[in-house]
């Protein structure tokens, strides 16, 4: 593929809002990962309590998820609005889905008694995995005025600025999953 | 590889990263540990990580740093998380 811009997608202003929240992300895990090197027996014993098959289901929901999104921007640069409406819809579905399952996991755990305070591990998990969470809600937000917009007819093949740029922000959400998924779940 | 088989490249990433996904999962659920399974898992995470950002931000078109921001950003917590599980190994 040529590279023909020299700008990404969307508004220059959300990127430098997705750098900003990636750097809160990146010591997050950092943190965690130095955290686990002191008490490691803890986080591996921890780790096993996870339900490891409800976050593939949540990690395979978030790439399909994401795969919608760029199956919309690709439809307006089409100039398919009603396709492009459809996958917005179908994106904003994924991303209920892990709400669903992931509400599902918290009260699972609280059922059992575990919070933050049981535990370093869960401590990171719970503030981790919720940050994250409300990340989700905030673009499923932009995802719903996307389709809105879509809807009236606002985007058109030569200017779609607005879709980009809730596409953009959508895809951050799927690649932080990407990272935390295996650092939370798999790695130990 | 895409363009032989006639699909979309989103596709085809698409594909890619469910699989390496499961793979993924697979290595978890298989109760495989230490620095190796660690780093691999890692690797990949960071290699799907820079598709999305590459096929799915659209970044591959983009030239400069701007091009790059993605990979640099996966690079920092990665080398990070590395070191902190080799320190713990």
């Amino acid at each position: 593929m040529m590279k023909n811009r020299n700008t990404p997608p969307g508004d220059l202003a959300i990127w430098i809002f997705i750098m900003a929240e990636l750097t809160v992300f990146a010591i997050f895990f950092a943190v965690y990962a130095f955290t686990r090197a002191n008490n490691v027996e803890l986080f591996n014993e921890s780790q096993l309590t996870l339900d490891r098959n409800l976050a593939l289901i949540n990690t395979l929901t978030l790439i399909t998820s994401s795969y919608f999104v760029v199956r919309a921007v690709a439809a307006i640069r089409e100039n398919n609005t009603k396709h492009c409406f459809n996958w917005i819809i179908a994106a904003l579905f994924m991303g209920l889905l892990f709400l669903v399952v992931k509400s599902y996991e918290y009260n699972h755990h609280y059922s059992q008694g575990i919070n933050l305070r049981t535990n370093k591990f869960y401590m990171f998990y719970f503030s981790l995995t919720f940050f994250h969470f409300m990340h989700v809600i905030m673009g499923m937000v932009i995802l719903a005025a996307n389709a809105v917009k879509t809807k009236a007819g606002n985007y058109t093949p030569e200017n779609h600025i607005g879709l980009e740029t809730g596409a953009s922000y959508w895809h951050m959400v799927d690649m932080v999953w990407i990272i935390l998924f295996p650092l939370i779940y798999v790695m130990r | 590889m895409y363009k032989a088989i006639g699909i979309r490249p989103c596709t085809f990433v698409y594909i890619l990263l469910m699989v390496l996904t499961v793979f993924t999962w697979y290595v978890g659920v298989s109760g495989y540990g230490g620095l190796t399974f660690a780093l691999l898992v890692l690797g990949l995470s960071l290699l799907k990580g820079h598709l999305i950002g590459d096929y799915y931000m659209g970044l591959k078109a983009v030239s400069g740093l701007w091009g790059w921001v993605i990979v640099i950003w996966l690079l920092l917590p990665g080398s990070l998380i590395a070191i902190a599980f080799y320190s713990a190994s």
